[in-house]
């Protein structure tokens, strides 16, 4: 219903404006060509950084470009001959030439001509187009005008047309089912579902199963790791001594706050700035834990000083980062280099994050207890009857009574222990505020100049009534005029949906990042995130019901060819799925899934000896029950020694924040999935379940394919597979032992040894590692 | 066309590179089409000719006394026991030395031995028997005095967590020379891992797939997951692989995914690795004199290896570091980039039993010296010194002065240095270095007084013996051309070491 009328809207919106596509362009463009080079080449000695700049030639501002240094200008526009830029990069003498022979940097004659020619038509500067305000642009016209379903899609096959492409056709229902339930869930459809959707002959049958899917408890959870991630969390507070932390109610902070749909402008608020809102409630001062998953030294004999600033340097970065793609790492010790932020803007917006009263304490102090109800009635019953026995010392003082108020008062004392802490954000008060000084070189035994907070003028700063304080940083990064939130956020959601973000450096918007792929695209979904309400839900709705999204992923060698990285969009995404989905899926489809939401974390089976750290008792104890098979979400996460079977399939180690995680295909993953006594087991439940199934061995093997791969099988899948089996269960006849031991090691003692092993099979084919 | 960055090429790279060179398919064609060149991440200009192959780095965790090992100070023994003067301890951060300690001279005897009339420790027989074949360096300095961020600094470039280490950075530039291996592996003794944990061998920033790989030898697979699951047989296994490769060509004639073929290859190097990896892993292949010359025992897992505090179980003959020496050999035989030893145990406060500078470094020198020089000989005798890069050491120095925050005075088992950040010894052997001394400290071993060298140094150096130029290489991540030394060019290789 909802794509329909949309549909009606769009079309009364296109107007018929030419396509622009990217590449089809023959002028000389500033940002997508010219700054590049420059950025690269050219900005580390002649661009916003004061202390490297050499001959006092600066090239990222057109006033520095133009003017006049020892009688020469770099540019002259218009006129490439007189520009010294041009005789620079053209000169053979390698005393004249630039970039200077021992930089390594070289530019290739493309980019030489590309410099010249920008210089002749005019040299003109514009602004990163990153630091510029986005606005919904007009839609493109386009030719296959039936294909479009969402706006996202004129903007994609405009694209596709003017690189004389087509769009791929629809993914066949099985794939799309199984495909759109992993990326909102992380979790695989069961076979009965997608019969239900392939049977509903409905129009709005898909947007059923999407709003099916986005009211489940399971989206939180698969949205909250892209999110956890990002704030580094862990279990544990990392370095040396890497103790244990109790930070896992943050985590369910977040899982919650995604399936309640909060807006991303309160979701931001509150966990940057949660403890400051008037009348702050208990959850949103639980949000602040953000920021508290920095580490924290315990090793003996550290300046506590020194990780307490490190930790705050941390979440200056990890601010930036996560919400406007902005890399900061550099300004801690100079002036950006490629980015208009100066070690001053640097320190002076460190400031604000400078005022919270944790400092490295081994106690991670401050925190935030929360008893559980039972918790807090014990509590409350042991209080009264320590009162009441203190009454009673007073009255009739006796041994009796001394005893029985030592035990009570232990007993409480214990069970304020057992109560579960989590680290907070906490400003310190007005009387022990403190004062902050640039760091020299990053040193902060080598303190300069004083500074006052501010926040980055030069992303907007129009409205002077914010706190000058955290909150203030929080709704400053929300406001309106903030050219980078919104798209970095749409980004991200994209890049998690299609493998790739449009703008493909999710890391960094700056001059040094890609430039985007579909940049009126992106800039459309960033205007709406905004209009909608701030609602990730209606985003990731609005993209999945695209055209787009719900393209087949096949390819033939000439489509692979015209777009080998599907960069143009020119099919579905097809990728691995991530570390915590290849545990959840072969959970799953098993029948071994705890489903439960939130708690604290769990430990399933992990090979001997994995943690042996440096002075720590801490032990990793495999999981028994249901918490042996919780979502990989859930699992106990050591910062100095990762969970194996996930860091394999690339999750990162939870120690800095993980703007996105590389892929990548390697034999050891071949390993984890085959060996893995945690796949094992999986695959020892699928061979019960398929045994199960009704009819002859073909039927159950079927079954393990429907429940493993959704679709319908091929017969040669089926053939291969009965072969296999055949093959397996006649040496397994004559091995009883062998049997026996693998039916043990997959948790189903007495089972089919040949079933397990095709069970294991089913979980190791490339389709069931691949979002389809 | 845009030109993609360096993460899109290393992603490629990977399909390629993992294990080396093997080409992989029809994925790895068109990935290599992408990146134009060999699959080689360090590109042209980043390649130097290289002296050596490999690289075995044996990493002491804890720090080892350079003032009992390296380091003759008459004139500290002099001032042994009186009080340290105030202008060495104004304006000074220790870990854990508190308010006016006392000078501690050297504890053991010293040596000259070889032609090079190189001054060593009664401690190291072993070492002064190769005293010829090592460059003694004894003005390293660091900028970190705490283990984790110092052993963070050394072996990533970078204090704090998230970078990747030396051996993922010549993983991931070099890569394995052998196809059924990886290209870098850790071995670890001592009882405990190192301080800063996985983030040592971590691969940062870089694609995961060039961390290291921490191969085990304490009686479990060598590579987590290796083994098949108990009943699988390796032709049962090999069964399975056939029906997951037919059923994944099935999938590929249908979608047409490069990425299935690469998962084909993979799967299919998961089962030579099965093969390959406990071969090489199995040092009862060694013949008995070699074993001899190591010191080294198959099978033998030590006791402090499973131990809460390893400490105070540690052995003068324990063989688990040669046992990790003696595979190191192997490794690198075998076509491994970058072999990394760690062994934990060095760490001599003096402040608990089994940490002491009198007793325990004994012991600790025992587990290693023997095997070390073994190690040497035995690459020499088969031609591969001059081209395996050899490097010992800890994070940083002791002090000259006792640690006192526990006991006072000098006391038997309990005498002990604190950290030293300003001066400490390292060596270096094979892989084109040149056998000598280079830089030197005062009287007392508290500061530099010759040719200093910095930890930045040290890094460009080794980069520079392995064929990679410190200063051009890098990775381009956050807006930055991330490098192993760091975003100054204050690295330099250290020519007058090199041959």
């Amino acid at each position: 219903m909802a794509s329909f009328a949309l549909r009606i809207v769009v079309l009364f919106l296109v107007v018929s404006v030419s396509v622009v596509a990217e590449s089809a362009d023959e002028v000389v463009r500033f940002n997508r060509d010219v700054r590049p080079i420059l950025a690269k080449n050219c900005f580390a000695c002649h661009g916003p950084d004061e202390g490297t700049r050499e001959a006092n030639l600066r090239l990222d501002l057109s006033e520095g470009a133009t003017a006049v240094l020892d009688g020469r200008r770099a540019v002259v526009p218009g006129q490439p001959e007189k520009s010294e830029l041009v005789a620079r990069i053209e000169s053979d003498d390698p005393d004249l030439r630039m970039p200077p022979p021992d930089s390594g940097h070289e530019l290739s004659d493309a980019e030489k001509n590309l410099l010249r020619n920008w210089i002749a038509e005019g040299g003109e500067y514009n602004v990163h187009w990153a630091f510029t305000r986005p606005a919904k642009s007009d839609l493109p016209s386009v030719q296959q005008a039936d294909w479009p379903k969402h706006v996202i899609d004129y903007f994609v096959l405009a694209r596709l047309e003017a690189e004389k492409l087509a769009p791929s056709e629809q993914a066949d229902r099985y794939r799309l089912i199984r495909r759109v339930s992993l990326d909102l869930t992380g979790l695989p459809p069961t076979p009965e579902e997608a019969d239900a959707f392939i049977a509903d002959s409905s129009r709005d049958a898909f947007e059923k199963v999407v709003d099916r899917l986005l009211a489940s408890e399971a989206y939180g959870e698969r949205w909250a790791r892209m999110w956890l991630d990002l704030a580094r969390y862990a279990d544990t507070k990392g370095y040396e001594k890497d103790r244990h932390r109790d930070i896992w109610k943050y985590r369910d902070w977040v899982i919650n706050a995604l399936n309640q749909d909060m807006p991303f402008d309160q979701f931001t608020i509150e966990q940057l700035a949660g403890d400051l809102l008037p009348t702050a409630t208990e959850e949103q001062i639980l949000a602040t834990a953000f920021h508290r998953n920095t580490m924290t030294n315990d090793e003996g004999g550290t300046d506590n000083e020194e990780f307490r600033i490190a930790a705050v340097k941390d979440r200056v970065d990890t601010t930036l980062q996560v919400w406007m793609g902005l890399t900061m790492g550099c300004a801690k010790c100079h002036s950006h280099k490629y980015d208009p932020i100066s070690q001053q803007d640097y320190y002076s917006f460190y400031a604000f994050f400078n005022q919270t009263e944790d400092a490295d304490r081994s106690d991670d102090y401050p925190v935030l207890p929360q008893p559980t109800p039972e918790q807090t009635s014990q509590m409350t019953s042991l209080e009264s009857d320590i009162k009441a026995l203190k009454e009673k010392q007073k009255s009739e003082p006796g041994e009796a009574v001394e005893k029985l108020l030592k035990d009570q008062e232990n007993k409480l004392k214990d069970l304020r222990k057992a109560v579960t802490t989590t680290p907070i954000m906490k400003e310190l008060g007005e009387n022990k505020r403190r004062e902050t000084r640039i760091h020299q070189r990053g040193n902060f035994l080598d303190p300069g100049e004083r500074v006052e907070p501010a926040v980055l003028d030069i992303f907007g700063n129009s409205n002077d009534d914010r706190p000058s304080s955290r909150l203030g940083v929080a709704q400053w990064i929300m406001q309106p005029e903030n050219p980078l939130t919104a798209r970095v956020m749409v980004n991200r959601v994209w890049a998690r949906l299609f493998g790739v973000g449009l703008v493909e450096t999710e890391e960094d918007f700056g001059t040094q990042g890609m430039m985007p792929s579909h940049r009126e695209l992106l800039d459309w979904l960033a205007v709406d995130f905004r209009e909608n309400g701030w609602s990730m839900k209606k985003l990731i709705r609005n993209i999945v019901l695209s055209s787009t999204y719900q393209q087949s992923a096949a390819v033939t060698p000439e489509t692979l060819a015209a777009d080998p990285r599907n960069i143009l969009l020119s099919r579905g995404p097809r990728f691995r799925l991530s570390a915590e989905m290849v545990r959840d899926q072969a959970l799953a489809v098993s029948g071994l899934l705890t489903q439960k939401l939130g708690g604290s974390s769990v430990m399933p089976p992990q090979p001997e000896g994995v943690w042996k750290s440096t002075y720590n008792a801490l032990q990793w104890q495999d999981s028994i029950g249901p918490n042996r098979y919780r979502r990989g979400l859930y699992t106990y996460w050591k910062r100095t020694s990762p969970y194996p079977a996930m860091t394999t399939f690339d999750a990162g180690s939870g120690e800095v924040c993980q703007i996105r995680r590389v892929r990548t295909n390697t034999p050891l993953q071949a390993l984890v999935t085959l060996n893995d006594p945690a796949f094992v087991e999986a695959a020892g439940a699928l061979a019960g379940r398929m045994m199960e199934a009704d009819g002859e061995l073909a039927d159950r093997i079927n079954r393990g394919l429907r429940l493993t791969l959704i679709r319908h099988p091929r017969p040669e899948e089926t053939s291969t597979l009965v072969e296999l089996y055949e093959s397996l269960i006649a040496q397994y006849r004559n091995d009883r032992e062998s049997a026996s031991k693998l039916s043990k090691a997959a948790g189903l003692e007495g089972g089919d040894a040949a079933m397990i092993a095709v069970a294991n099979v089913l979980l190791n084919l490339d389709e069931t590692l691949t979002k389809p | 066309m845009q030109l993609p960055i360096p993460l899109v090429k290393s992603q490629a790279v990977t399909r390629r590179h993992f294990f080396g060179q093997a080409g992989l398919g029809f994925g790895a064609m068109a990935l290599q089409s992408l990146l134009g060149r060999d699959g080689v991440a360090a590109v042209q200009g980043d390649r130097i000719p290289a002296k050596a192959k490999s690289i075995i780095y044996l990493h002491m965790a804890g720090s080892p006394s350079q003032l009992e090992l390296f380091e003759d100070k008459p004139a500290l023994t002099k001032f042994h026991g009186q009080e340290c003067p105030k202008e060495y301890l104004e304006g000074k951060r220790f870990a854990f030395i508190k308010g006016t300690p006392k000078m501690l001279g050297p504890q053991f005897k010293y040596q000259k031995h070889g032609e090079t009339g190189q001054t060593l420790s009664e401690l190291l027989p072993g070492l002064a028997s190769i005293s010829d074949d090592v460059c003694v360096i004894r003005s390293l300095h660091t900028e970190q005095f705490n283990h984790s961020p110092a052993q963070l600094l050394l072996q990533t470039g970078n204090a704090r967590l998230g970078y990747p280490s030396i051996g993922s950075w010549v993983n991931y530039g070099l890569g394995s020379e052998n196809e059924n291996l990886p290209g870098f592996v850790v071995l670890a003794s001592g009882g405990k891992t190192p301080s800063a944990g996985k983030s040592l061998w971590g691969s940062g920033f870089l694609p995961t797939v060039y961390q290291g790989i921490q191969c085990r030898t304490d009686g479990g697979d060598p590579i987590l997951y290796l083994s098949n699951p108990a009943g699988m047989s390796r032709e049962a296994r090999r069964k399975t692989l056939d029906a997951i490769r037919d059923l994944n060509s099935f999938e590929h004639q249908h979608i047409g995914d490069p990425e299935t073929l690469t998962r084909i290859a993979q799967y299919e190097l998961s089962y030579r690795m099965q093969m390959s990896v406990p071969e090489v892993m199995d040092i009862s292949r060694e013949p008995k004199h070699i074993l001899e010359l190591y010191g080294a025992q198959p099978g033998y897992v030590s006791e402090s290896e499973n131990a809460a505090d390893p400490r105070v179980l540690y052995k003068g003959n324990d063989p688990t570091f040669a046992n990790n020496c003696l595979l190191a050999r192997r490794l690198v035989e075998n076509g491994v980039r970058f072999v990394q030893l760690y062994d934990w145990g060095w760490d001599h406060h003096g402040s608990s039993p089994g940490e002491s500078v009198d007793e325990t470094l004994p012991i600790k020198c025992q587990q290693i010296d023997r095997a070390i020089a073994g190690l040497v000989k035995d690459l020499k005798q088969r031609g591969l010194l001059d081209e395996t890069l050899i490097v010992w050491g800890g994070e940083f120095g002791r002090t000259p002065m006792m640690q006192n925050n526990v006991h006072k005075e000098l006391k038997k088992g309990f005498i002990g240095r604190d950290h030293h950040p300003h001066a400490f010894t390292m060596w270096m052997a094979g892989g084109g270095i040149k056998p000598g001394s280079y830089g030197g400290t005062d009287d007392i071993g508290y500061y530099i007084d010759e040719n200093p060298m910095s930890i930045r140094d040290l890094q460009a150096t080794i980069l520079h013996q392995i064929g990679i130029d410190p200063h051009r290489f890098s990775f381009a991540y956050e807006g930055l051309n991330q490098r192993l030394i760091g975003p100054t060019d204050e690295g330099r290789v250290v020519q007058e070491i090199i041959s």
